[in-house]
């Protein structure tokens, strides 16, 4: 029955996989065919980011030469791209089986049948978890495929390294999100709360990098923790970025269990 | 041996809003059991609590010995759901929404095939492009697919055409007669006429009412009109349950609750010309504990529970 269930999630899933995976894929080729341009000019590029300020840059996530395979990931991919991509992909599916399908009634015909609560939304949860791992693995691999068709020589063990933070990253959300659908049963609210949070949260870094007396309003967000541009360029895997995201998704999802099972269902 | 369902003081309260109140409703194995109400009178609030979506606030639903809500995964192993307006995946066909419903009842591939040729239900077209009645087919031939012993039904005749609504009838009779229990709510009165054994009434998340559908018409006044060859003598119609409406020698109209014997004989003594006689339907019985006349009375009075079929006679 799980496996059935399973099944149908990923089957539902598959428009929005496959056209976030396009974009994920369209975005990082065209930023990845760029590359040799912008390692062609970077002296050029170097002067002109010399005029912004530095904690403005900082800011929106640009630190260090944009020629070095981590700044150009994070800066690109990373602290633009994949935010967006994650909190749509998480947030569209973490909220259907919990929200959207109660609101449907979808949920009532499932729960009809021998199937538990607990299995019917572990199984959607199962189906978020791949759905977002196959995002975050087009994430990487859009800009590693191109990168060796122009021989920007990407290390494509690393950049996936760097995909494997961005998914626990996704799942972060998804957990969270699941959560408050589960306790509101409103698609709607759930999502509005997520990518609330998520915004508050990115704003709060850009102040954190701003003002140094509320630097740390950084550590509480999820910017600071979504750091791929040491794994990239050293290796050093960022074990609590992994621990956070880890622990926030698991938390997340766990909950949403507890008071899936527990709770009335009213559409 | 566990009743099918059983509800004790069953209550459930949305924060202040009412939705039902200390309901005892006992259905037995093998009946079809009607559960009739208005919208907003509690019904689907009672079936989500037999089904284990909410639970109650006060009392006890249990399906078969079991708690409705701590043990639902083991209750759905024994019941077959039908919701008054089922949320079906629009994109799935007919046939892949019934597969996977089936499967996850333990059914084969294609257990529904027969019952959608009989219900003419074309299984290959998406849900969201069903009309309405064809959905309510959909909803029909999952409920009736497997073999549970028990049957939930909240509203399933609703969209249905006439034809439709008389195969499901023929379905219903079917599945009593295979010994499965189907509790049916409705607000279809001559549905529940047809097909129940026993009604219970709710009205503003109380029970008004519960009988059998005989019981329930046979308990209740009769209406007698009669054209009599010359006038009754004096004290002709002074027997137990028997009431003169009026009377104008030969055109004598009567109210009678209960045993209609004594009045027979009494009519075999008189030359009759003509006579009419009409019973009132759930229908009338069901707009009467509406209107207040017999709520809480268990039809007491017998002269509010004659007036709508009285003056259908007289019109």
């Amino acid at each position: 029955m799980t496996a059935l269930t399973f099944r149908l999630e990923l089957r539902r899933s598959r428009v929005v996989a496959l056209w976030l995976t396009v974009i994920v894929l369209a975005y990082g080729g065209i930023i990845a065919a760029m590359y040799p341009i912008l390692k062609e000019n970077s002296q050029l590029l170097e002067d002109y980011m010399k005029i912004l300020p530095k904690e403005l840059m900082a800011a929106f996530g640009m630190s260090g030469t944009l020629t070095d395979p981590g700044v150009f990931f994070s800066t690109y991919i990373g602290s633009f791209l994949w935010p967006v991509i994650a909190a749509m992909g998480a947030i569209i599916l973490a909220t259907r089986p919990v929200a959207a399908d109660v609101e449907r009634g979808w949920t009532d015909l499932v729960l009809g049948t021998p199937l538990t609560r607990t299995r019917s939304l572990g199984a959607a949860i199962l189906a978020q978890a791949i759905v977002l791992a196959l995002l975050a693995v087009a994430a990487a691999a859009g800009v590693l495929v191109v990168g060796a068709l122009v021989g920007a020589e990407f290390d494509a063990v690393r950049f996936l390294a760097a995909s494997v933070v961005f998914w626990l990253f996704a799942c972060a959300i998804g957990g969270v999100t699941s959560f408050v659908a589960a306790l509101t049963l409103s698609r709607g609210v759930a999502a509005g709360v997520a990518a609330g949070v998520l915004l508050v949260m990115y704003l709060m870094n850009i102040v954190a990098e701003l003002q140094v007396d509320l630097a740390w309003l950084g550590d509480i967000g999820w910017s600071r923790y979504l750091a791929v541009t040491e794994l990239i360029d050293t290796g050093a895997v960022p074990w609590t970025s992994v621990a956070v995201f880890g622990v926030v998704a698991v938390a997340g999802w766990v909950a949403s269990l507890v008071v899936f099972r527990r709770r009335d269902l009213l559409p | 041996m566990a009743h099918a369902i059983e509800l004790r003081g069953l209550t459930r309260w949305y924060g202040k809003r009412r939705g039902v109140l200390d309901l005892d409703v006992t259905v037995h194995e093998g009946e079809v059991f009607g559960f009739l109400g208005p919208n907003g009178s509690g019904k689907t609030t009672t079936i989500r609590m037999l089904m284990g979506l909410i639970r109650p606030s006060a009392g006890t639903a249990s399906v078969w010995g079991l708690d409705a809500w701590r043990d639902a995964p083991a209750v759905h192993r024994r019941l077959a759901h039908l919701g008054s307006d089922p949320g079906y995946l629009g994109e799935m066909s007919a046939s892949g929404l019934l597969d996977h419903l089936g499967a996850l009842r333990g059914l084969p591939a294609g257990a529904w095939r027969s019952l959608a040729e009989r219900l003419d239900l074309d299984p290959g077209v998406a849900v969201k492009k069903l009309s309405r009645g064809n959905r309510q087919k959909v909803g029909v031939v999952q409920a009736f697919m497997g073999s549970e012993p028990l049957l939930v039904m909240d509203e399933p005749s609703t969209g249905l055409d006439p034809l439709m609504q008389r195969e499901f009838l023929a379905l219903v009779a079917e599945a009593r007669a295979a010994g499965r229990t189907v509790f049916l709510s409705s607000h279809n009165l001559t549905e529940v006429e047809r097909a129940c054994d026993r009604v219970a009434i709710i009205r503003e998340g109380r029970l008004v009412k519960t009988a059998t559908v005989q019981a329930l018409v046979g308990d209740h006044t009769r209406s007698i009109n009669l054209l009599l060859e010359r006038p009754a003598p004096d004290g002709t119609f002074v027997l137990d349950g028997v009431t003169v409406l009026s009377s104008t020698g030969q055109d004598v109209h009567l109210m009678v609750r209960g045993d209609v014997n004594p009045l027979l004989r009494r009519l075999a003594e008189l030359h009759v010309r003509d006579i009419a006689i009409s019973t009132p339907d759930v229908e009338d019985l069901f707009f009467r504990y509406y209107d207040g006349s017999v709520a809480g009375s268990e039809g007491r009075s017998a002269a509010a529970a004659g007036a709508g079929a009285s003056a259908e006679v007289l019109r």
